[in-house]
């Protein structure tokens, strides 16, 4: 085609090709979907046994850093294969966004729940804390991350809004007790179910073809 | 008044455009990055990186990857690809600027 010729569907097209694939080229997924898959999974269970068999703080607090410590190595070892089959470097400049965005709200978020539990038994608050600064850290990627996970991110954050409004008015659910099954009770409904539903959701949408190749 | 003829033949090609568009958003990428993004065929890719490499837009990059130590071919663009890029997004600009209704 003659560029004189050019319509101006024709560059409007154009334009919005090289939008696209610069926005594509600047995303960044943080959690791979399997990981979240396994983590989500393991999440229901060890919330299931809190429900069923409350345990003592201790060991609520336990499990859980094993439920964080399994899914974290099983994202780190997913992430760095993706890179080495994709043939790039597993440190690049989206990984290290990433770490700047995630780190400090899941620090200060660890920090302070692990706090509650060991000096309070606050397991509840401890819960809702967890919850709220995950979404937090989530929230910070938004601007290079895939659509899921900004989703993921606010499904955390209204979760646990509503969650602690109610918690604090009327002490819901109030008809569990005690305060260990609760507990266990929002990490499920959320770090298991919700991460479940990231990892489904990924894995059923395909990646749309933007360009068709032709020489 | 738009020049039209400033319109870069070699970007225009689809493909070739998002090639360039991918090295200009980050550069170096892969030979297989660049494969699976785009979903291009091994022969399609190579033809149309050569073309771009041929016309100066694109530099070859021979490295070795970081674990294993196999050679891996990467692709980076030029200064001169980075201006004809820029040049040829401000083109189209343009066209839509000029056809907009006023």
């Amino acid at each position: 085609m003659a560029a004189s010729d050019l319509p101006h569907d024709t560059a409007l097209e154009h334009l919005r090709i090289i939008r696209t694939l610069m926005e594509r080229a600047n995303i960044y997924r943080a959690v791979s979907a399997t990981a979240a898959l396994c983590g989500g999974v393991l999440g229901l269970g060890v919330a299931a046994w809190g429900l069923m068999m409350p345990p003592s703080p201790q060991m609520f607090l336990a499990a859980w850093i094993g439920v964080l410590c399994l899914s974290g190595l099983a994202n780190l070892f997913l992430l760095m294969r993706e890179s080495q089959d994709k043939g790039q470097p597993f440190i690049t400049d989206g990984l290290r966004m990433a770490l700047r965005a995630v780190v400090p709200p899941l620090l200060t978020g660890g920090v302070v729940g692990v706090c509650l539990i060991v000096f309070r038994q606050q397991m509840e608050l401890a819960s809702l804390i967890w919850i709220l600064c995950y979404g937090l850290a989530l929230q910070g990627t938004v601007s290079f991350a895939p659509r899921s996970i900004i989703h993921l991110a606010r499904a955390f954050l209204i979760a646990g809004q509503i969650l602690t409004v109610l918690w604090l008015w009327k002490g819901w659910p109030d008809m569990i007790s005690p305060p260990v099954a609760v507990a266990s009770l929002y990490m499920g409904g959320t770090f298991g179910l919700f991460h479940i539903v990231y990892g489904v959701a990924v894995f059923l949408s395909q990646p749309k073809e933007l360009v068709t190749s032709h020489s | 008044m738009i020049d039209f003829s400033q319109l870069d033949r070699v970007i225009h090609e689809k493909s070739r455009l998002s090639i360039m568009t991918l090295l200009a958003s980050r550069s170096p990428w892969s030979f297989q990055e660049l494969k699976t993004e785009l979903s291009m065929s091994d022969g399609n890719l190579i033809t149309h990186l050569r073309t771009l490499t041929k016309e100066g837009y694109v530099r070859e990059l021979k490295t070795t990857a970081g674990d294993s130590g196999r050679p891996m071919t990467q692709y980076e663009i030029t200064g001169a690809g980075n201006s004809a890029f820029r040049a040829y997004v401000k083109v189209l600009e343009a066209i839509v600027q000029q056809s907009r209704p006023k």
